[in-house]
């Protein structure tokens, strides 16, 4: 029981850091742009927060920083792949190697220091009582409930019960259609960019404020493409996003559970888990299910370029 | 009439090479003028850095021999990511099957023993081997399944490299000189033959000229390029498309595995930690810039190799790795940009109708 409760709340923190970053590059896809930079806005989000509770020891202080920093950076993504059109998959990579190579060179003096200023738990009164769920799911820090409840539930909202929602999803899916019924397309594709790139960031402060949490060369270990491969697992719904974060943070759980135990098994192969886990995950689900996928494909315009002026 | 024409810009769907490469060249200069405007505010002086590089890499025959050590890794990852862009797809995942390839050669290298020549035969299959194997998951995947590769080959990336973490710092580490994290010595070297550069570099070379004169003249060839220009057109034709996908993403991971192998029997002569130095990574940006042709791969690799050079340069004058990193993702993504704008053109328009504007 013991054992269950303890990976259980693990994997809640852990899946955490997964869920925001996922969620941020919902938005980002569902408007048709694929993001690789989340891998680099994590690291800058990461180091930006411990910055910012050193100035200042306040986890909000921190979280809210990052989430700065990351819209300054995803307007930057936006500006080229949305604005200039420029390749995708090359943007992204590229803000992977800006945001991560920046994030070391600004972070070296905070290197493995403990941050300022952490989330604290708050304690759902009764609820946290119950048995093995209890301690898991509701005594953890308040960015906990708002990953895991208030932010996909307000994506959700806006994504499928609004009109707004729906003009968004039209982006995505068909660009040239959206554009010719008068949505502007360019603007709202620059606009959940930039703010999906705001949610990456702030996984990397959630990392570094209350998870780990210290910043370290290295800290973020490809979660953010973890993030990526996510939310083609979650059919491009947030809260299938935050339900596949949960599942990785199990497995990252029970490694993390595993090493504490001595398991007689390398810690390196333990770390592998999340790895193999999400790749078993994308594939796995195509084979065994092919129906069940057949609702969860991707936006049609993901990754494709509008041009106007080629229409 | 005259006095109604007016300035745009328009985009064009078909740019020749010459005005792709006028916007690269500028926005290279835009990025590194925004580098130096970086390093300037750090207090560095950017004038005495570039002077440094220019002489350090290009202006002596040390400099030149580093430079075709960089060369021959950057050549075969970014041709291992051209090979697949061929078919439309994303090789991410060179990086894990450089590591493979190097396991594979040091594997080879550390347990089997024979004479020298065919020791290095059997390396250079089983660095082929290596890299193949490991793309083969998301090969079937992606041909069986239509799974995202983007995704499944960059994870491998991690699960190569904590395997060759574990196998260096563990099992094979290097009991004998006790020093870092890495195995013993590879006994089978690639001879060199300029300096320090060894024949690999010749490999490296010739492997983009073969590849172009395959897709150029053979039946095969004819197939990749139709197959990737229109899959479904393909089909019709006759082509048996999956197979053809299965081919290339293996050949693909082989390249890049190979490049593990060269960069173990040639270079650094054990296997270590960080022994891919981001080569798979930076083998993208060598595909990109290369614009998809396997010949135009050692331009860009060229180009590459001289940036890393002069990142070695810049560590030695007090600036970290992961500055130089940095610079390299924003050079990235100015040239990325630049792609594009070599698209637009600024035309006269010819002032619209009376009529025409009021029905618009």
């Amino acid at each position: 029981m013991e054992l269950i409760t303890g990976i259980l709340t693990t994997a809640v923190l852990a899946g955490g850091v997964l869920a925001l970053a996922a969620l941020g590059e919902v938005l980002a896809e569902r408007v048709g742009v694929f993001n690789l930079g989340v891998e680099g806005l994590m690291a800058l989000g990461g180091v930006t927060g411990i910055i910012a509770v050193t100035l200042y020891p306040n986890p909000f202080f921190g979280f809210a920083m990052a989430l700065l920093v990351g819209l300054g950076f995803g307007a930057l993504f936006a500006l080229a792949t949305v604005v200039f059109r420029a390749n995708q998959v090359l943007c992204g990579l590229a803000l992977t190697m800006l945001g991560s190579g920046l994030a070391v060179t600004i972070g070296k003096g905070y290197s493995g220091m403990p941050a300022k200023a952490t989330f604290e738990k708050i304690i759902v009164p009764y609820l946290s009582d119950l048995p093995i769920l209890g301690r898991a799911f509701f005594s953890q820090n308040i960015l906990v409930y708002l990953i895991y409840l208030i932010i996909p539930a307000v994506i959700s909202f806006v994504l499928f019960r609004t009109r707004h929602g729906m003009n968004v999803r039209a982006v995505g899916e068909n660009p040239a259609a959206a554009d010719s019924a008068g949505i502007p397309v360019t603007l709202i594709r620059f606009c959940y960019v930039t703010i999906g790139a705001a949610l990456g960031a702030g996984a990397g402060a959630y990392l570094t404020l209350a998870f780990v949490p210290s910043w370290s060369d290295g800290v973020v270990a490809g979660r953010g493409w973890i993030a990526v491969a996510l939310v083609i697992f979650a059919g491009y719904r947030p809260f299938g996003a935050v339900f596949g974060a949960l599942l990785f943070g199990v497995i990252t759980a029970i490694g993390y559970v595993g090493q504490a135990r001595n398991w007689p098994i390398s810690p390196t192969f333990l770390s592998m888990l999340p790895y193999l886990g999400t790749m078993l995950a994308m594939i796995l689900p195509v084979f065994l299910w092919r129906r069940l996928r057949l609702g969860f494909t991707a936006p049609a315009g993901l990754g494709v370029p509008f041009f106007r002026d080629e229409r | 009439m005259s006095g109604l024409q007016s300035l745009r810009l328009v985009r064009v769907s078909a740019v020749s090479g010459r005005r792709i490469l006028a916007a690269r060249v500028i926005s290279f200069i835009a990025a590194l003028a925004v580098g130096a405007i970086v390093l300037a505010a750090c207090g560095f002086d950017p004038l005495h850095l570039g002077t440094q590089i220019l002489k350090k890499s290009l202006g002596s025959r040390f400099g030149l021999e580093d430079l075709g050590l960089l060369l021959t890794p950057l050549i075969l990852t970014g041709l291992a990511v051209t090979v697949m862009m061929k078919i439309g797809l994303w090789n991410i995942g060179a990086d894990g099957q450089f590591y493979i390839g190097a396991f594979a050669a040091t594997a080879i290298g550390l347990f089997v023993k024979g004479p020298e020549p065919a020791m290095l035969v059997l390396c250079f299959i089983a660095g082929a081997a290596g890299g193949a194997l490991w793309i083969l998951v998301p090969t079937l995947a992606r041909a069986y399944g239509k799974v995202d590769e983007i995704i499944t080959t960059l994870l491998l990336n991690f699960v190569a490299l904590l395997l060759v973490y574990y196998v260096a710092t563990g099992p094979w580490r290097d009991r004998t000189t006790g020093t870092v994290a890495s195995t013993g010595r590879v006994p089978y070297e690639m001879p060199d033959f300029f300096g320090s550069l060894h024949w690999g570099f010749v490999i490296a070379l010739i492997a983009p000229v073969l590849f172009g004169l395959l897709l150029r003249y053979t039946k095969w060839g004819y197939e990749i390029r139709l197959t990737g220009a229109n899959p479904e057109a393909a089909h019709y034709a006759g082509i048996p498309v999956r197979r053809r996908m299965i081919t290339i993403m293996l050949l693909s991971g082989a390249i890049a595995g190979l490049a593990g192998m060269l960069e173990v029997t040639g270079t650094v002569h054990r296997l270590q930690g960080g022994i891919s130095n981001n080569y798979g990574y930076l083998g993208v940006m060598v595909a990109v810039l290369a614009r998809g042709s396997p010949v135009g791969v050692i331009a860009g690799a060229a180009l590459m190799a001289i940036i890393l050079n002069a990142g070695i340069i810049l560590q030695t004058q007090g600036l970290t790795t992961a500055a130089v990193l940095a610079l390299t993702g924003l050079i990235m993504m100015f040239t990325a940009v630049a792609d594009q704008f070599a698209h637009y053109r600024l035309v006269r328009a010819l002032p619209v109708p009376a009529a025409a504007t009021a029905a618009g």
